[in-house]
């Protein structure tokens, strides 16, 4: 009940709002010339959050922990070949079974570069490898500017209006993206330093461009009558979708960094960066990649997983922290563990489990072992 | 099998080629060994190859180097160019191949040495016994009944046959001087951190070092020059101040060993180091630490895979608190300077290498003030606290021929290595020390 509770308050306050601009658009959709002014003011809103993601993005960063290549091949690998894959086999195991639309949405947001923000904050709390979270997210970042819109033409098949009809036009828009990017990141030696003093002011201009999108593409939604095309069944079947989604991705990504031996701090970025979905990039991205009476839909999915992942990183980061905490407490102590359950508790702490056929050997090794801290302790003069 | 240093003076002198010196070895090793279980891999091809760099060196009259086609073994933890360092353990079999050779063997290979095989271990080094999951228990070669010791039992046991003129191990806790002891060789544990340990699987990284086995002074000392890059000294004609060690070092010890130190120190004070029981102590909980530490993830992952008889002892180690290591570490810090000041006036302090000779295989148990204990864990009660001091020890065999062999610590102070080759050259000179070859089967291979 506590736990439910916590969860309930961990709701991001942003998706808050989210979820407030999609219930505005939906009572009081803008139309009209008012729609081409909204559209008007979100384009250049995508331009001025594109502008600023360049100009927040530190190479230095990037430089500073690339040693660490193989993690950060890990990470991108995940982002961009293992999350498009599942997406695919997802998409093609349920065709026909939901809108088509919606399913578009759920292969677009496999597409997308991690997030930031929010994968260094989760690995901080579960103590892992914050330098490098801060690379291989910041290079997932980077690098999906490029790459995502290619794969968007290269895997999304959009008929009636879609934007991804050639070659020309995804050149267009990733021009539309791109240009403002390098602008933003070029001129980072001379406003960068202002930007990085000044997040706390930039955070409402980067969140209010969102929120404009949404907004936008919500009243575009409304109008070609997106509540009578997605149904509460829709809805549920995306949300257990993107679960699949996400423990499929979760699940391989903590087999292959059990299989690579990667130390516990490096397994944790991989967890976190690889299998996150930027919702700050995707918003935006789809108003410039879609149709405008498809950005709705196309983002729909996007806002459920990235919900989604937020409550599961949630836990999972206070899970390893508390098991982090655990390997102090049980590492700070002098004392020796006795006896089965005791030594299997700690064992636990530590993340290990002694199997049964060793727990005879184990209780007589941690017993000579005892004897010897005696002896260096002093509380027994023999040995 | 010759000598290290009478093989290098006939290949480099074209009494016989390095490729004939190998495979008189190769032949040599795949007899003698079928008895012993002390090579884990024979390096044939890449043997040859070596050899026929020497002998093409030789035949251009340019220097072949101090250790012209003189071949050696590797305990199972020195990286070996293309092959997996295996640590004596199956989870490290099918590893990556290790992308180049350890600085160790580097050294050896410039001078013209020969390397031939790897050789058998406790796995991970941690034991004193080399009971192996995975290549079997190297036998003693002077009562193949019983054990080599280890946890470098593969390298002391082909040595003492005949099979190899010498050969590379590590010691941490006593891993040298323990099998040295029991097969009645010469081996050498360094100052800490004296020779390279580039490319060495780490045991317990606080003591770990390598260390050469050879059948006589001058042999060792000529690998001791070459492995740390300045040839040692000639041991100068000088009296060198000699001692005893008493204390904890009198008690648990052969009776042959207590006769013989009356003999060959008769007059020497008397030195008690403080603290041994509580120097033994930490440094049994360092490495138990430190190993246990070095295998965690691969012991959470799967501990089953690992060889029974070391699994049970790194788990422990595992579980062990980081509060105690750092109160065994706080320790060794003042043992080191208390050690440091007592012994300031000698060069030479005598100590037993082992408590007892080689314990039956059948029965690996030892007496150990008076309780039957494991040999595998207790064989080195008297090499632990002279690693734990950081100490150089070069172990020498008592010499006694037809008799289970009994060895000698010479233990000086930090970087005076040179002192213990004096005392032990003298000692063989007098027939005090010495090699004696094993009995029986093996006997063929001496020549």
């Amino acid at each position: 009940m506590v736990r439910s509770m916590k969860l309930l308050l961990s709701w991001d306050p942003f998706l808050i709002a989210l979820i407030a601009v999609v219930g505005a658009a939906s009572l009081f959709p803008v139309s009209g010339v008012a729609a081409g002014w909204v559209g008007a003011a979100a384009d250049l809103a995508i331009t001025l959050l594109f502008f600023l993601h360049g100009a927040k993005l530190s190479r230095a960063a990037i430089v500073q922990g690339a040693g660490n290549w193989r993690l950060h091949a890990m990470v991108l690998g995940s982002t961009y070949i293992l999350f498009p894959a599942a997406g695919l086999a997802l998409v093609a195991l349920v065709q026909g079974w939901g809108n088509p639309l919606l399913l578009s949405g759920l292969l677009y947001l496999t597409l997308l570069p991690s997030t930031v923000q929010s994968s260094i904050a989760f690995t901080a709390i579960a103590r892992g490898n914050v330098a490098a979270a801060v690379c291989s997210a910041s290079l997932s970042n980077l690098v999906g500017i490029f790459i995502t819109p290619l794969l968007v033409g290269l895997l999304l098949q959009i008929e009636a209006n879609g934007t991804i009809s050639s070659w020309q036009s995804i050149r267009t828009i990733a021009l539309q993206l791109l240009l403002p990017f390098l602008a933003g990141h070029f001129l980072r030696p001379l406003i960068g330093g202002l930007i990085d003093r000044n997040k706390a002011i930039l955070q409402p201009v980067d969140r209010g461009s969102i929120l404009l999108v949404v907004y936008s593409a919500f009243s575009a939604a409304v109008i070609n009558g997106i509540w009578s095309r997605v149904s509460l069944g829709d809805l549920l079947e995306l949300l257990a979708l993107s679960a699949v989604l996400l423990a499929l991705i979760m699940g391989f990504n903590w087999g292959v960094a059990r299989l690579a031996k990667l130390p516990r701090e490096d397994a944790i970025v991989l967890l976190f960066c690889g299998s996150k979905k930027s919702l700050v990039s995707g918003v935006p991205m789809a108003g410039a990649l879609f149709a405008p009476s498809q950005v709705g839909l196309v983002v729909l999915p996007l806002m459920i997983f990235h919900q989604l992942q937020l409550f599961v990183c949630a836990a999972l980061a206070s899970h390893f922290r508390r098991q982090s905490e655990a390997v102090d407490d049980a590492e700070a102590t002098l004392a020796i563990s006795h006896g089965a359950q005791q030594i299997d508790a700690t064992a636990a702490a530590l993340g290990m489990t002694i199997p049964e056929a060793c727990m005879p050997g184990v209780e007589a090794n941690l017993a000579l072992l005892e004897r010897h801290a005696e002896t260096l302790l002093r509380r027994d003069d023999a040995g | 099998m010759k000598s290290v240093i009478e093989i290098a003076h006939a290949v480099r002198h074209g009494q016989i080629s390095a490729m004939q010196m190998v495979d008189q070895c190769l032949s040599g090793l795949a007899a003698g060994d079928r008895q012993l279980g002390a090579v884990t891999r024979v390096l044939a091809e890449r043997a040859r190859g070596e050899a026929a760099q020497v002998d093409a060196l030789v035949a251009a009259g340019r220097d072949p180097g101090p250790l012209a086609g003189v071949p050696y073994g590797v305990k199972d933890l020195f990286d070996v160019a293309g092959l997996p360092t295996t640590a004596g353990s199956s989870l490290y079999a099918d590893a990556p191949p290790a992308s180049r050779d350890a600085e160790a063997i580097e050294r050896l290979r410039a001078a013209g040495a020969i390397l031939v095989a790897t050789l058998n271990m406790d796995e991970f080094a941690y034991g004193f016994a080399t009971i192996n999951a995975r290549h079997g228990t190297t036998r003693n070669p002077h009562a193949l009944e019983r054990l080599a010791g280890g946890s470098s039992g593969g390298s002391a046991a082909v040595v003492a046959a005949g099979l190899l003129p010498f050969a590379l191990g590590s010691d941490t806790n006593g891993s040298v001087r323990v099998p040295a002891s029991l097969t009645g060789v010469y081996g050498l544990k360094p100052t800490h951190g004296a020779l390279p340990m580039r490319g060495v699987f780490p045991f317990a990284k606080s003591f770990d070092d390598v260390g050469p086995f050879a059948r006589s002074t001058r042999d060792l000392r000529l690998i001791c020059g070459v492995l740390q890059g300045i040839a040692m000294a000639e041991p100068r004609a000088r009296s060198l101040r000699v001692a005893r060690l008493g204390g904890r070092f009198c008690d648990n010890v052969d009776a042959d060993f207590s006769a013989a130190l009356a003999t060959i120190a008769p007059g020497a004070p008397v030195v008690d180091l403080p603290e041994i029981a509580r120097a033994r102590s930490a440094a049994f909980l360092i490495a138990a630490y430190e190993g246990g530490h070095l295998h965690r993830d691969a012991l959470a992952r799967d501990a089953m895979a690992f060889d029974p008889a070391t699994r049970d002892r790194l788990l422990a180690g595992a579980l062990l608190p980081s509060g105690l290591n750092h109160a065994a570490q706080d320790f060794c810090n003042e043992f080191k300077q208390l050690v440091g000041k007592l012994i300031v006036d000698y060069d030479v302090l005598l100590a037993p290498s082992a408590p007892c000779v080689a314990p039956l295989i059948e029965d690996p148990l030892i007496l150990i003030d008076g309780a039957r204990r494991p040999a595998r864990s207790d064989l080195g009660i008297h090499t632990q606290p002279i690693s734990f001091a950081g100490l150089p020890s070069l172990a020498v065999p008592l010499r006694r021929p037809g008799r289970l062999p009994l060895g000698m610590q010479l233990i000086g102070r930090p970087g005076d290595e040179a002192s213990l080759f004096g005392f032990a050259a003298m000692l063989e000179e007098n027939g005090v020390i010495g090699w004696s070859p094993p009995p029986g089967v093996l006997q063929g291979n001496h020549q």
